[in-house]
């Protein structure tokens, strides 16, 4: 009996034994399929994986073609629109590029840290570089906001020529008139011709004062004020044919005829005023270059008076101003990490070493080396241009001694002059870009003393 | 006893366990750990079996992604599931979407291992 329990214990031991063994080497066997299954879903997954990083590289790269081509639209948009800047906006960053490089290869002085290798870093100086000029869609032209059909970009030297004409005949018929009155007819000859005489000399100071080539001393001054005080008499109402908004700044005056007038005048119809200007977002933005009153001044002594260039006061900030714009555009744009500088270096080419550039007036501490690449990129490149149509291209020899005394005077950097110079840069660029008759000797021997 | 509801989440699949004998396994499963999710699954299966089993059991999976040890504890669910087919019509439907092969190869993994077990394989 006893062994007989036994005997069924044993075999329920040994059943139970099967039992558990078979499921063993069932979960074994599943575990197999289980791991083999796995490793196919894996290899799947990695092949997806493979073919989507493929997918996201390729829209990377689409998407980083795309926004070169809208940099390039812009670019070209500001060339196309003004002919005063030609190709400038290509070729700066090519410049611009040349000297980094040269400057990154360079262990000397401050280029010791300076480094422009990976492919993030010239992309972000070139995007600069080709930015740099783009607040100048925003640069206003006569044509947007022409209100009448006479109204041009205009050298008003014409009209001024003939006022001299009509006071020549105001006096050619005050002779008439004096030997009317019976009076000695050689004597009246001889002050008219006298008379003739000092207005063609009076013309000529004034229209060569128009040309604004030369510095205007404050005797200069004090004899174009004399010669504007000449005076004419008006017969015509001046206030007809005009537009809405020039009526309104000329019915301020006094308009009824006849009327005298100034030969040359400053009048409350030549002030166009500031209007809509956020002094606020300007100091915000760290600008601060000095905001004239008056948008514009258009007066005719006001600017023949100008002491030197042609541009008057108000001109100057406006030109000036597309600086700011190209720093408010840009820094409204969301750059990735890599092309954060892209605003910094943009806005930066107008500045100088010491303070007295715009529109931040920084230091040689704030700038970047880049921006210093670039102002002098930017400088050299309008300075040799020759799709210019208003100046002749300089030649290599005088270009570069502009830059050297900019360089003097501390408005470019000295160390990456003398680079542009040792490195042969100069002559590269010549090459490729200048006139065979612009490129001559330049003894750069002088100027890498400095 | 009560039917039960797990809710559905991002790496969880919805289960619904009736006691009129309709199953269904509906998601994803990526448990953080596996058995102890579905312990109550089973808990419930076990019972169900041992209490008071509809005549039919239908069961529809439909399981989009799941990891290895889901599939591991699939094999144990369906283990008691073939304890009890010979007194229970039990009805698999493993339901797969065209595309998803691993789904369709561990649908194949099964029918090979249950031979007493009907298991369908149903293309979406």
């Amino acid at each position: 009996m006893q062994s007989n329990t036994l005997i069924d214990e044993i075999t329920h031991l040994r059943d139970e034994f099967e039992l558990t063994t078979n499921k063993l080497i069932k979960d074994i066997k599943r575990h197999d399929k289980i791991m083999a299954r796995t490793d196919r879903d894996q290899l799947r997954e990695l092949k997806k994986l493979e073919a989507r990083l493929q997918e996201v590289e390729e829209l990377q790269q689409s998407q980083k073609e795309l926004l070169d081509s809208f940099i390039k639209l812009i670019a070209s948009a500001i060339d196309a629109k003004s002919k005063y800047t030609g190709g400038h906006c290509e070729r700066v960053p090519e410049l611009s590029l040349m000297i980094a490089k040269k400057a990154s290869e360079s262990n000397e002085g401050i280029f010791k840290d300076f480094s422009i290798d990976t492919e993030d870093q010239q992309r972000e100086l070139s995007i600069a570089a080709w930015l740099h000029d783009c607040g100048k869609v925003v640069t206003p032209e006569y044509v947007v906001d022409k209100a009448t059909k006479l109204e041009t970009i205009y050298n008003r030297i014409h009209e001024i020529r003939t006022r001299f004409e009509v006071i020549h005949r105001d006096k050619t018929i005050e002779a008439l008139n004096k030997k009317l009155n019976g009076e000695n007819a050689t004597e009246v000859d001889k002050w008219l011709e006298n008379e003739h005489k000092q207005l063609q000399e009076e013309y000529a100071i004034v229209a060569n004062a128009n040309i604004g080539a030369e510095f205007m001393k404050d005797e200069d001054i004090q004899q174009l004020k004399h010669i504007a005080s000449k005076t004419w008499i008006r017969n015509f109402d001046d206030t007809l044919g005009l537009a809405h908004e020039e009526k309104k700044r000329v019915l301020q005056e006094n308009s009824t005829t006849p009327q005298i007038e100034y030969l040359l005048s400053d009048k409350i119809r030549h002030i166009i005023p500031r209007e809509y200007f956020d002094y606020e977002q300007y100091e915000k933005m760290g600008f601060k270059t000095k905001v004239p009153e008056h948008l514009y001044n258009l007066g005719e002594l006001y600017n023949i008076c100008t002491k030197a260039g042609t541009l008057s006061y108000e001109e100057r900030f406006k030109i000036q101003e597309h600086v700011q714009m190209t720093i408010i555009m840009l820094e409204k744009l969301p750059f990735p990490e890599y092309l954060k500088n892209v605003p910094l270096y943009a806005g930066a080419h107008h500045e100088t070493l010491i303070g007295t550039g715009y529109p931040r007036e920084l230091t040689i501490d704030d700038m970047p080396i880049a921006s210093r690449i670039m102002a002098i990129a930017d400088v050299f490149e309008a300075l040799t241009a020759s799709d210019r149509p208003y100046k002749e291209p300089k030649t290599l020899s005088a270009s570069i001694r502009i830059l050297s005394f900019m360089v003097k005077d501390q408005h470019l950097d000295k160390d990456i002059f003398k680079l542009f110079l040792s490195s042969g840069l100069y002559k590269e660029y010549a090459t490729k870009y200048l006139k065979p008759e612009q490129i001559d000797e330049v003894d750069i021997s002088q100027y890498l003393k400095l | 006893m009560d039917n039960l509801h797990i809710e559905e989440t991002k790496y969880t699949p919805e289960i619904l366990l009736n006691t009129d004998g309709t199953i269904s396994l509906t998601g994803k499963s990526y448990p953080e750990n596996t058995f102890e999710f579905y312990a109550p699954m089973i808990e419930w299966i076990k019972q169900y079996f041992t209490t008071s089993p509809a005549t039919t059991t239908t069961v529809n999976m439909e399981i989009t992604y799941f990891n290895s040890s889901s599939s591991k504890l699939f094999f144990d669910f369906f283990d008691i599931l073939e304890e009890h087919s010979e007194n229970n019509d039990i009805t698999i439907n493993w339901i797969y979407d065209e595309e998803n092969e691993s789904a369709l190869e561990a649908g194949e993994d099964f029918i090979e291992d249950f031979e007493d077990l009907n298991i369908n394989l149903v293309e979406k």
